[in-house]
């Protein structure tokens, strides 16, 4: 098939190489050259903009940071929305706001008979390079049946949860519990060696019961190992926060533990820590007590 | 003065009678053309756009909900800026981010307009009284220009600042208040809780360090049940927004900030949004088992 793909960064250049490796023909464009070199390397074609990428494919997918650059891209001069052809798709695998998502969604239609898919992931860097990645789709299902053969090379779970928006607020609650269960699980951890008692060795006992969780694994043996190189960055579940609680806000909500984690999240931007792993919120709780 | 008004709602119409009352030349503009009517009864006149009300004034206040509202009016089509008469001052005393502040101060001075944000406190009571408290930001010879029309309409005006200061002093007061008014609820529902009169809790607070004014007016409004606004939970609500929004571009850590804002989505969602913001009194109460 003809695809596109837009943002080749961390994420997105696995996710890209997957479909070029199972025979797509693929068509890419990043803002910096650059990161299209992999790709190229590889067999993919290099356009100009993303208008060209839209224009010599089926499918496109954008990986993109935030909502701007996804709007910018599918919207903007020389965006996807000048080259598609009626009855092309967007999937748009990026983590963005679901009210933003539902408008993209509507304009895409109105303006080219374009459907769009949001399709955020779970699963880092890892689940991209292992073609692993839990894959939360919102859009109307016949759509999603068209493309469920591309996004099987991309993750293992894949879920359609409901209607436009509804991929990013599934992400939007994985989010909220993954980091919420980072600080907890930095907080136990905290008061162990604060009460002179070994983290690894709590971290080894909770494993096996009630407790235990893939947070405790992963992030909880990077705070053991004193590890906090990225993973994934901080800074990028802080913007995530900003989706979670703007939603809250615009729905009338109460969120009162994720505002917590929100502002711890906060202090650790303020330390200069963003692209560390999100790990380091214990980091920010031995900075409550002077120990930088 | 030659002053423009543009907004004559609950804050709007009571401040623009205490310019034209002080015998300033007053022209006004309103979405709605009813809104005008109190003014225009009063010896105001109506201009057709905000750009025909800035062809034939020196000073344009603006008293609008939000950001977006006060975009359109200065810079939208036939807004203020679209007049484009050099020596004008844009003046904006809605409540806004301060960053959005200092966006419209450059985008307004890049065609020779001068703007200062001043946002104001003490409700619809201080504005019929004309004993607002007005915070100021931006240029101080523009700000000694408006100072007179201040003057009519506040008591306690302060220059805080370069542009975005006066909002940075109103977000400020909305910590402060937001959270108070929480903290006045909750002290007030703990002794009605623990079996002890609230008003005469209240009382006993009023002469020590507890004191303050939101114990007084707040307070005795929550002993009295009247939860007619004053100042809408919405508002409040909207404001706490603009707080943790500025918090997350910072990086700032505000634990108890964030946890009033979701009391306040709280109030909004369930149904309390339109109830003067000591309604939060029923929310805790709600959570405390007791029907109100």
């Amino acid at each position: 098939m003809r695809l596109g793909f837009i943002g080749l960064g961390v994420m997105g250049r696995p996710m890209a190489l997957h479909l070029l490796r199972a025979g797509h023909d693929l068509a890419v464009w990043a803002r910096r050259p650059a990161s299209c070199q992999p790709l190229l390397d590889a067999g993919a074609t290099g356009v100009g903009t993303p208008a060209d990428v839209a224009r010599r494919a089926e499918v496109v997918f954008t990986m993109l940071t935030a909502g701007v650059d996804v709007q910018q891209v599918t919207l903007g001069p020389d965006g996807l929305a000048a080259g598609f052809a009626a009855g092309s798709v967007l999937v748009d695998m990026s983590t963005i706001a679901p009210q933003l998502a539902r408008t993209l969604a509507q304009e895409l239609l109105a303006r080219c008979t374009v459907e769009m898919l949001d399709a955020p992931v779970s699963g880092g860097a890892q689940g991209a390079i292992a073609a692993t990645l839990a894959i939360m789709v919102g859009g109307r299902a016949r759509v999603l049946e068209r493309v469920r053969p591309l996004l099987e090379v991309l993750g293992r779970t894949l879920v359609h949860v409901g209607d436009h928006g509804a991929g990013q607020v599934a992400k939007a609650c994985n989010q909220m519990l993954m980091v919420a269960a980072i600080q907890a699980v930095a907080e136990a951890l905290h008061l162990s060696r604060a009460a002179g008692v070994a983290p690894a060795g709590v971290r080894q006992a909770l494993a096996g019961g009630s407790a235990g969780s893939r947070v405790l694994d992963v992030m909880g043996g990077r705070m053991v190992d004193r590890d906090f190189v990225a993973g994934v960055e901080a800074r990028l579940h802080h913007k995530d926060y900003a989706i979670v609680i703007g939603e809250a806000h615009r729905l009338g909500v109460p969120l009162p533990v994720s505002t917590q984690v929100r502002q711890q999240l906060n202090a650790l931007m303020a330390m200069g820590w963003g692209q560390n792993d999100t790990a380091t919120l214990l980091r920010v709780l031995e900075a409550m007590e002077g120990a930088v | 003065m030659k002053i423009g008004f543009i907004g004559l709602g609950i804050m709007g119409r009571p401040m623009a009678l205490n310019l034209l009352r002080a015998g300033h030349q007053l022209t006004v503009w309103a979405r709605r053309a009813e809104s005008m009517q109190p003014l225009l009864d009063a010896g105001a006149s109506a201009a057709a756009s905000p750009a025909a009300l800035a062809e034939v004034a020196d000073v344009v206040i603006s008293m609008v909900a939000d950001a977006p509202d006060v975009e359109q009016v200065m810079l939208g089509e036939q807004g203020v800026a679209s007049a484009g008469r050099p020596g004008l001052i844009a003046v904006d005393m809605s409540t806004i981010r301060p960053a959005a502040a200092r966006a419209m101060a450059a985008h307004l001075l890049a065609r020779g307009i001068d703007f200062l944000d001043a946002p104001v406190s003490g409700g619809e009571v201080g504005a019929i009284a004309g004993t607002l408290s007005i915070m100021v930001g931006g240029g101080v010879a523009a700000f000694e220009t408006v100072r007179p029309a201040f003057a009519c309409m506040g008591h306690n005006i302060v220059h805080v600042g370069d542009s975005g200061a006066g909002q940075v002093a109103k977000a400020a007061n909305q910590i402060v208040t937001g959270v108070g008014v929480l903290t006045v609820a909750e002290a007030l529902n703990f002794a009605a809780r623990s079996g002890v009169d609230p008003a005469r809790v209240r009382e006993a607070l009023l002469g020590g360090f507890a004191y303050s004014k939101i114990l007084e007016n707040h307070g005795q409004r929550m002993l009295d049940r009247n939860f007619k606004p004053g100042f809408k939970s919405w508002m409040h609500q909207k404001d706490m927004n603009i707080v943790m929004q500025s918090a997350h571009e910072l990086g700032l850590c505000l634990p108890v900030s964030a946890a009033t804002a979701q009391m306040y989505n709280a109030m909004v969602g369930s149904g309390l949004g339109e109830e003067d913001s000591i309604a939060i009194l029923k929310l805790l109460e709600r959570l405390s088992g007791v029907d109100s």
